[in-house]
C-alpha cells in the first residue's frame, strides 16, 4: 500500500516530542496532541472510500509503534496516538486496529507491565479501547493487495542502514586491532622469555613479519579512505552532518565512529531510549545501564515533572563515544613506534 | 472527561485544512487538494467509485431476521481474492478479482457456488440455422464438475452424478514420473469447510471448473468476527470488490450489449462482430424468419454481464 505522505513523518515528531518530555502521562501526550491539533489529520475534502482507505493506513502505520522492538515509552506513545486517532477518525463505522495473533502476547504481557508499574491511566487506555471493540483479530498484520508498484517504497531504509558496505571495518574493528596487537606483544614476550637473550628473541623464532599489525590497520584505512571517496561523491548532492563531520575529523577511523554515532543518535527510538527507559518504568529492576543515571526515580513522581537532567544525556553519549575514539586510536597508533623490527 | 481532551474546542468543518497547520501530512494534502480543484472540473464521484464503496459497505453491520442465522463470536472470516481467468492486454500488470468474505465454518461447496464466472453460461453450438432455440443449455449445467486445490490436495466437486474428477489427470502425471510433487490427493468437497483446511496466506491457490477454465485464488486475510461485520449467515459468501469490465456493445446500435457474435459474415462489416439480439435478427432474418446470406453465429457472453 502506498504511504499516506507526511504522516510518518507527523507521527514521528509527535512520538519524539513525547519522548524527549520524558514521561508516560497521558495528560502530557494530550497536551502535545492539542499542541500540534492532531485530530485534523483527517481533514480535507474526501469521499467516503477514500476516506476509509486513509484511515486504515493511518491506524496500520500508528499501530507499528505500538509492538516491540520500540522502548517501553514509544510503546506508551504510540498506544495514546492510536486511542487519539481511533476516535478522532471521521469514517462511520470506524476502521479498526488490527492486531495480528502473534503480537497479542506481547500486548497483552506489555499491559500487565503497566499495571505492575502502576501507570493507571495508560492501562485504562487500554482498556478503552478493548471495551470500544477497536481492535480487529487478526492472523497477518499486513492486509495484502495485489497492484504491482511502480517504484518499490525503499525509503524507510536509507535513513537507519547507511553504511552498508563497510563489511571491512566492521570484520577489522578497533577492538581486533587492538586484540591483534595484544596477541602479538605477547607472543613476542613469549618468545624473548623462551629464548637465550632475554631481550631479544631468536633469529630463529622469527617466523612472521612483525609488523603486520600495523599493514593491516594501513591496509584498512586505505580502504577506508578510498570507500568514504566514493561516498563522499554519491552523497555530494545531499548534505547531511555525516560528511560534514568526516571533512571535520582527520583520521578515517574516527570518522568512521562518528557515523556510527550519527547513525546511532538517528535511531534515537531504539538505542539509548531503550536504556533511559528502563531505569525509569523498571526501577524496581536492578538494571545495568552504563550510560543514564542510575538512581533516578521517577515512576511515581508526579506528572509533568521534566527531566533536564536527560537532555545532555545525548550530547554526553557522544563525547563519551568520541573520548573512546580518540584513546582507541590513540591506542592504534602506538604501534608505529613500539614495534620491534 | 478523556475525551475532551481530544476533540476540539469550537465546531471544525471537517472538510477545510485550516490553514496554519504544523502537521506535514496536512500541508501535503492541501497542496494536492488545490491542484485537484484546479484541474478537475467536477469533482463527484463517478459510478465506479459509488459502486466499489457500495460493494464494500452495504452489508456492513446487518443482522439477520432470523436469530438461527446469527453468526457466533468465534467465527473467522476469510477474504479470498478470487481472478478472472479473462486475459486481456490491458490487464498486464493488475490482474482483475473479485474479493470475496466466507467464513471459516463455511463448505467449500458454498464458495464454489458463489463464484460467478462468465465460462459457466457460455452455450456451445453455432446456431445460425435456429436462432430461437439458442439458449438451451449453458455450460454450467452441462459441465459441473470443479475442483479447488489447496495445499496440494484436490477437492472435487462430487455432489452430482455428473461430476467427474478432474484432479485425476494431474494426479496421474505427477505420479507417472517423479516429477518432485509429493503426495497429491483427491478428496470430496462437499465434506470440508474452510476450518478444516490449512492455508498460506498470500499464496496462490486454484479454482477449475468447467474442464479448463482456472482461476487463480489468494487468500489476503483471515480474522475474527466483530460486531460491526454483517452478521447474516445466508448473506455470506459475500462479494465485497469486483472488477468492472467494459461491455461490448452491439455494432449497429451501439446500446445493447452484445449477445451474437457473427463469422464469415457477407452482412457485417468485420469478423468476428457484435450485434444485440434485435439488430442480430432485423440484420440477418427476413420476416418470416429465413436466413439471409451466409454466415456463422454464435451465442455470445460477454465477460462484463455481471456488472
Amino acid at each position: 500500500m502506498s504511504a499516506v505522505p507526511g504522516l510518518k513523518e507527523d507521527c514521528e515528531e509527535l512520538l519524539g516530542a513525547f519522548q524527549q518530555a520524558d514521561t508516560v502521562r497521558f495528560e502530557s501526550f494530550a497536551e502535545l496532541w492539542r499542541e500540534r491539533r492532531f485530530h485534523t489529520v483527517f481533514y480535507g475534502r474526501m469521499r467516503a472510500l477514500e476516506r476509509n482507505k486513509l484511515t486504515k493506513k493511518t491506524l496500520d502505520l500508528a499501530q507499528q509503534y505500538f509492538l516491540p522492538p520500540y522502548s517501553f515509552q514509544i510503546r506508551v506513545g504510540a498506544l495514546y496516538l492510536l486511542y487519539g486517532l481511533y476516535n478522532a477518525q471521521l469514517c462511520q463505522p470506524k476502521q479498526k486496529i488490527r492486531i495480528a495473533l502473534k503480537d497479542w502476547p506481547e500486548i497483552q504481557k506489555f499491559q500487565q507491565d503497566l499495571l505492575d508499574s502502576q501507570h493507571y491511566d495508560a492501562a485504562y487506555i487500554f482498556r478503552r479501547l478493548r471495551l470500544a471493540r477497536a481492535f480487529h483479530f487478526t492472523a497477518m498484520p499486513k492486509l495484502l493487495t495485489y497492484r504491482t508498484k511502480k517504484k518499490i517504497e525503499e525509503n524507510y531504509f536509507k535513513e537507519e542502514f547507511k553504511d552498508p558496505s563497510n563489511r571491512v571495518n566492521s570484520l577489522i574493528t578497533n577492538d581486533v586491532l587492538e586484540e591483534l596487537m595484544n596477541i602479538h606483544d605477547h607472543y613476542q614476550k613469549m618468545k624473548c622469555i623462551i629464548s637465550a637473550d632475554k631481550s631479544q628473541p631468536d633469529k630463529a623464532l622469527s617466523l612472521i613479519k612483525d609488523d603486520f599489525v600495523v599493514n593491516l590497520k594501513d591496509i584498512t584505512l586505505e580502504h577506508q579512505e578510498w570507500q568514504q571517496n566514493r561516498m563522499k561523491l554519491f552523497r555530494n548532492a545531499k548534505e547531511t552532518d555525516e560528511t560534514e563531520n568526516k571533512k571535520k575529523e582527520g583520521t578515517s577511523l574516527e570518522s568512521e565512529g562518528s557515523e556510527r554515532a550519527n547513525a546511532l543518535a538517528r535511531i534515537k527510538y531504539r538505542s539509548y531510549s531503550a536504556v533511559v527507559e528502563a531505569s525509569k518504568s523498571r526501577r524496581h529492576r536492578q538494571v545495568q545501564l552504563e550510560s543514564s543515571e542510575s538512581g533516578s526515580s521517577c515512576g511515581k513522581s508526579p506528572s509533568g515533572s521534566k527531566k533536564t537532567r536527560r537532555r545532555p544525556q545525548p550530547a554526553r553519549r557522544r563525547g563519551e563515544m568520541q573520548v573512546a575514539k580518540e584513546t582507541v586510536t590513540r591506542h592504534i597508533g602506538m604501534p608505529i613506534i613500539t614495534e620491534e623490527d | 472527561s478523556i475525551d475532551m481532551l481530544m476533540s476540539s474546542e469550537k465546531e471544525e468543518d471537517p472538510d477545510v485544512i485550516p490553514e496554519d497547520s504544523s502537521l506535514l501530512t496536512l500541508r501535503i494534502r492541501k497542496k494536492a487538494l488545490e491542484r485537484r480543484e484546479e484541474t478537475i472540473i467536477v469533482d463527484r464521484a463517478c459510478r465506479q467509485e459509488t459502486l466499489t464503496y457500495e460493494m464494500e459497505s452495504h452489508a456492513t453491520g446487518k443482522r439477520p431476521d432470523n436469530p438461527t442465522d446469527l453468526i457466533e463470536e468465534g467465527e473467522l472470516l476469510l477474504t479470498l481474492n478470487v481472478f478472472y481467468p479473462v486475459i486481456f492486454q490491458k490487464h498486464k500488470d493488475h490482474k482483475p478479482y473479485q474479493t470475496v468474505l466466507v467464513l471459516g465454518s463455511q463448505k467449500l461447496t458454498e464458495l464454489r457456488d458463489s463464484i460467478s464466472c462468465v465460462s459457466d453460461l457460455q452455450i456451445g453450438g453455432e446456431f445460425s440455422s435456429q436462432p430461437d432455440q439458442a439458449p438451451e443449455h449453458i455450460s454450467k449445467d452441462l459441465y459441473k464438475s470443479a475442483f479447488f486445490y489447496f495445499e496440494g490436495i484436490f477437492y472435487n466437486d462430487k455432489r452430482y452424478p455428473e461430476c467427474r474428477d478432474l484432479s485425476r489427470t494431474i494426479i496421474e502425471w505427477s505420479e507417472s514420473h517423479d516429477r518432485g510433487y509429493e503426495n497429491l490427493q483427491s478428496v470430496k468437497m462437499e465434506d470440508y469447510v474452510f476450518n478444516d483446511l490449512s492455508l498460506k496466506i498470500g499464496f496462490p491457490y486454484l479454482y477449475c471448473h468447467q474442464g479448463n477454465c482456472e482461476h487463480i485464488i489468494i487468500i489476503t486475510d483471515i480474522r475474527l468476527i466483530h460486531h460491526d461485520d454483517c452478521l447474516d449467515r445466508n448473506l455470506y459468501p459475500l462479494l465485497i470488490k469486483k472488477h468492472w469490465l467494459c461491455t461490448r456493445k452491439c455494432f449497429v446500435c451501439k446500446m445493447y450489449t452484445a449477445r451474437w457474435v457473427t463469422n464469415r459474415d457477407s452482412l457485417a462489416p468485420e469478423d468476428p462482430c457484435f450485434f444485440c439480439d434485435v439488430c442480430f435478427r432485423m440484420l440477418h432474418y427476413d420476416a418470416e424468419g429465413n436466413k439471409l446470406g451466409e454466415f456463422l453465429a454464435y451465442p455470445y457472453v460477454d465477460p462484463g454481464i455481471f456488472n
